[in-house]
Parts: C-alpha cells; sequence; structure tokens
C-alpha cells in the first residue's frame, strides 16, 4: 500500500486559494483598499491601469510644459456631445449608436484638389503625431489631452486652397440613426449639422490638429470619433467632433453656437480670462477630477504661438 | 412615521452626493455636480412645499409643510456655500463683484435671500408677523426657474418638459387663488 506520508510543510487541499480567485488577488486587494480610503492616490492608480493598448504609431510628444495629463477615465467620461445628451456624464454610454464604419470625408470649395476621401487613405498619406494639449471648455472646466492625428496644415497643403480661399468651414455628420438629437425636429437642441470654422491662417497654425484617436488609441465616440478637430488655444466647441466635410470659402462662416446665441458665441472664441462670458467669469477654471480651481491663460497658455493672430483686433468685440 | 419618509427622502440627494463624491469618487466635475444636485433638490422641494395645499384633501402634509420648506433652504444654502468656498474660495471681492455684475447670479441670490427670510421668520412668533411676506416663495419660485434656464447652455427636451410641468402648477395654484377669492 502507498501511503503518502505529509510532510511538514504541506498544507491541506482545501486551504489552498482557488486559482481564479489567485489571479485576481492584485484588484481584488485594491478594491478593499479603495473602499476603505477611497483616497485619490489609490484612485489614480486603478485609472492608470485602465488605459487603453496603444494601437496607433505616432512620433511622440515631448511634452515640453510638463502638463499634468488628465486620465483616460475622466476624458472619456465627460463629454460635451449635444447630437447625443446635453448629460456630459451620459454620453459615454450613449455614444455607441454612432456609426463610423467607411467614414468619408469630403473637402470641397476654394480647392485645386477637391476631394471624397476615405479616412482610412487620409491617414495613410499623412503622419501621425501626439500632442498634449490644454483643452478649456467655455463652460469653465478644462482638461489636458494626449491627442494622436496630423497637423490641420498637412492636410491644407494637399488640397491646395485657391488664393480667394480666407475660411474653412468644418461640418459635423448628420445621421439621426447615429444622433438622438437628430431625430426630435423641433425639439432638437440644436440646429444641426453642427458646423464651425477658423480663419485660412489659424489653421495653417502649427498647433491646429485633426485627432483621430487619444492616449494612442483610436478615438472613442464619446470625443469625436473618427476624427475632430482640436483648436488648444479657443474654447472646446469651436474643436468640432465626427468630421463630414472641410469647405474651403471666401467669407466668414456662421459657426454653430454663434447662430444659437450671437449675443453670447462669436466666431473667434479664443480662451481670453480678461473678457467674460455674460453669465460666468472666465478668470478661473475647474481641472476635471479636481476640487480646486485654477487661473485660466490668455489664449489658453498658447499665448507665444497664437497672439501675433489677432493683432490689432479689439478682442473684447471678436469673441 | 410620515415625518420619517419626509427626512428620508428629502435627505437622498446629499447622502446620494457624498457618496459619489468621496466614495466611489467618479464625479469628474464635482464644483459643477454639486451645483447641479444642491441646486436641483432646492428646487423640488420648494415646489412641492406650494403644492402640499393643492392636495391637501388627497395627502395632508399641511403639518410639515415649515418643515419641508427649511428643507428646501437646506439645499439652497449649500448651493450658496458652494459658490462661496469652492467655486470662489472666500474672494469676497469675486463674489460682490459677480453678484452685481451678472443676471444669472443676482437673480439666484435674491432667489436665496428670499427663502432665507422665509427661514427666519418662520419660529411662530415671528410667523404671525411676517406670514404675509411669504408669499414671495412665488416671486423665489419664478427667480429660481430664470436661473435654472440662464444656468444652461443650450434648453434640450428634458428642460423643456420640466417647465412644461411647471407651466402646469403654476396653472393650478393661480386656479387655487381665484378660487380663495371666491369663496371667502
Amino acid at each position: 500500500m502507498n501511503i503518502i506520508k505529509k510532510k511538514s510543510w504541506q498544507i491541506s487541499e482545501n486551504l489552498v486559494t482557488p486559482k481564479e480567485l489567485f489571479e485576481k488577488r492584485r484588484s481584488f486587494i485594491k478594491l478593499g483598499a479603495a473602499s476603505l480610503v477611497a483616497s485619490g492616490a489609490i484612485m489614480e492608480l486603478l485609472a492608470k491601469e485602465n488605459l487603453p493598448n496603444i494601437t496607433l504609431d505616432f512620433i511622440k510628444d515631448e511634452n515640453k510644459n510638463a502638463l499634468k495629463l488628465n486620465t483616460y477615465e475622466q476624458i472619456t467620461s465627460h463629454n460635451n456631445f449635444y447630437e447625443f445628451t446635453t448629460n456630459q456624464s451620459a454620453v459615454k454610454d450613449m455614444a455607441h449608436t454612432l456609426k463610423t464604419e467607411n467614414w468619408k470625408i469630403t473637402i470641397d470649395g476654394l480647392v485645386e484638389n477637391p476631394m471624397e476621401i476615405d479616412l482610412d487613405d487620409l491617414k495613410k498619406m499623412l503622419t501621425l503625431e501626439e500632442r498634449i494639449y490644454r483643452f478649456r471648455c467655455v463652460e469653465g472646466w478644462s482638461m489636458v489631452v494626449p491627442w494622436n492625428g496630423f497637423t490641420l496644415s498637412s492636410l491644407i497643403k494637399k488640397v491646395k486652397p485657391l488664393s480667394n480661399a480666407k475660411y474653412l468651414r468644418f461640418e459635423t455628420l448628420v445621421d439621426s440613426s447615429s444622433f438622438p438629437d437628430q431625430k426630435r425636429g423641433v425639439f432638437a437642441t440644436l440646429d444641426y449639422p453642427y458646423v464651425e470654422g477658423l480663419r485660412i491662417d489659424e489653421a495653417y497654425n502649427d498647433l491646429s490638429f485633426l485627432a483621430i484617436g487619444l492616449y494612442g488609441d483610436l478615438m472613442p465616440k464619446q470625443n469625436g470619433a473618427p476624427i475632430r478637430l482640436v483648436v488648444p488655444w479657443k474654447y472646446g466647441f469651436k474643436s468640432i467632433k465626427s468630421i463630414v466635410r472641410i469647405s474651403f470659402i471666401e467669407n466668414e462662416p456662421l459657426n454653430t453656437w454663434q447662430i444659437q446665441n450671437p449675443k453670447e458665441y462669436g466666431f473667434y472664441a479664443n480662451v481670453n480670462p480678461n473678457v467674460d462670458h455674460p453669465r460666468w467669469s472666465q478668470k478661473k477654471e475647474r481641472v476635471l477630477g479636481s476640487f480646486l480651481k485654477q487661473n485660466s491663460l490668455m489664449f489658453n497658455g498658447y499665448e507665444k504661438e497664437v497672439a501675433s493672430l489677432y493683432s490689432g483686433m479689439d478682442l473684447t468685440k471678436f469673441i | 412615521m410620515k415625518r420619517f419618509f419626509i427626512y428620508l427622502i428629502a435627505f437622498l440627494p446629499i447622502v446620494y452626493l457624498l457618496f459619489r463624491l468621496f466614495i466611489l469618487d467618479d464625479v469628474s466635475d464635482p464644483i459643477k455636480y454639486i451645483y447641479t444636485i444642491t441646486g436641483v433638490s432646492a428646487t423640488v422641494i420648494l415646489f412641492i412645499s406650494i403644492l402640499i395645499s393643492l392636495i391637501k384633501d388627497k395627502i395632508n402634509l399641511m403639518k410639515y409643510r415649515k418643515e419641508i420648506g427649511l428643507l428646501g433652504f437646506f439645499y439652497a444654502f449649500l448651493h450658496l456655500l458652494n459658490f462661496m468656498v469652492l467655486d470662489a474660495l472666500f474672494d469676497f471681492e469675486f463674489i460682490i463683484k459677480e453678484s452685481l455684475d451678472k443676471p444669472f447670479i443676482y437673480l439666484g441670490m435674491m432667489a436665496f435671500f428670499i427663502v432665507l427670510f422665509m427661514a427666519i421668520t418662520s419660529s411662530k412668533t415671528l410667523f404671525r408677523k411676517y406670514n404675509k411676506y411669504h408669499k414671495l416663495i412665488y416671486l423665489s419660485l419664478i427667480l429660481i426657474t430664470v436661473h435654472w434656464i440662464m444656468g444652461q447652455k443650450a434648453l434640450s427636451i428634458m428642460q423643456y418638459i420640466y417647465i412644461i410641468l411647471i407651466i402646469i402648477i403654476t396653472y393650478y395654484k393661480l386656479q387655487q387663488q381665484k378660487n380663495n377669492v371666491y369663496f371667502k
């Protein structure tokens, strides 16, 4: 008879932690710790591990200004995207209806090479970069986002604007099966399509960026997939989402918020702590994820790069 | 028992707010979120306080009307505190300037001071003297509604529904006032 004699250090089988529990131990420990103290530091650790896989290939931003990034969780859970809802924290769960497959962009108007191009083809034509930018919403909140995409100027150079092209006009998709608010007719929050515009010298500025991703992965739908504008020295509503058309035109286009409320919103919408919104102060901003406010910066901290675009303009008038 | 339920329901928003802020820690814009929860709670409770006399034949809460009003004041006070402490960081120059400058702010302030006056004069002795001024609650509710609409960047479908609801309440209150005049 073969009797197995237990060694002194062996423990009985029922004391062994099951494999699947053992593998979950880290999240289990963190969960316990988080619920005990729920301290910012632990939540930050958890948030770090919620990063997406890096699927894009791009030139990294050195982050010379040492900006502190907001977490992926914060950036993708707080969105103004009125085509879905005005509730910023609800966009994330609604955005799945946006259909981004086979996305095409029309570039037309006063250009030598007008085109209707597949987004995938466009991506192959241009060099992907990372840009770590401050983002300041006109409502008074702000964040720092690592975008991935390409400069708007690199695209403009491909289509070759004519000399009388003075402005760019951008349009968001209109598709009521993608966007619930576009089904509501007279009860819709805004007039669609959402329209934004830039002066052509603003568009040529190296900061003007077309983003197709963030944190190294493709753009989440709630953040304006598959391609959006990012103009970091202007209030967030200028950074139009889910772009389907870019037109080169001669006269200043009317942008959505200017149509909606011309007393409060203009064409330029440069971040300016010295000019209040009629209903609230713009001197400070609430950084996402923080109880504390910080001072807002002239041109959102990009004065050196863009102030010359507006020399001689009265910025209290050109809001 | 009724009183227990009133307090239970009335304190749900603050408990929920604290839970989201400090336990779940998932609120991305805390100052704005505190404004929303305290503002909505104050508005809803104050509207309920004027509905009590309308529904008294069905559910009689007349005995608790004062307490319900004070609970509304409690949330309005937290709302103002959020402005002074977290939003303005006790910068009184800024607070005063904004309060004089911006209709959005001073309409809210006026609404608050009406509710504050009512809270102060809600004791038995003072109420006897000042109750005729408590009709100011209607002015306060109008100011609150305007303040709330001004707080939005654009009105969405839900907000249209709330506005319709407020108009219905106003209609019934006006009917009630008319009846009171005729039958007295």
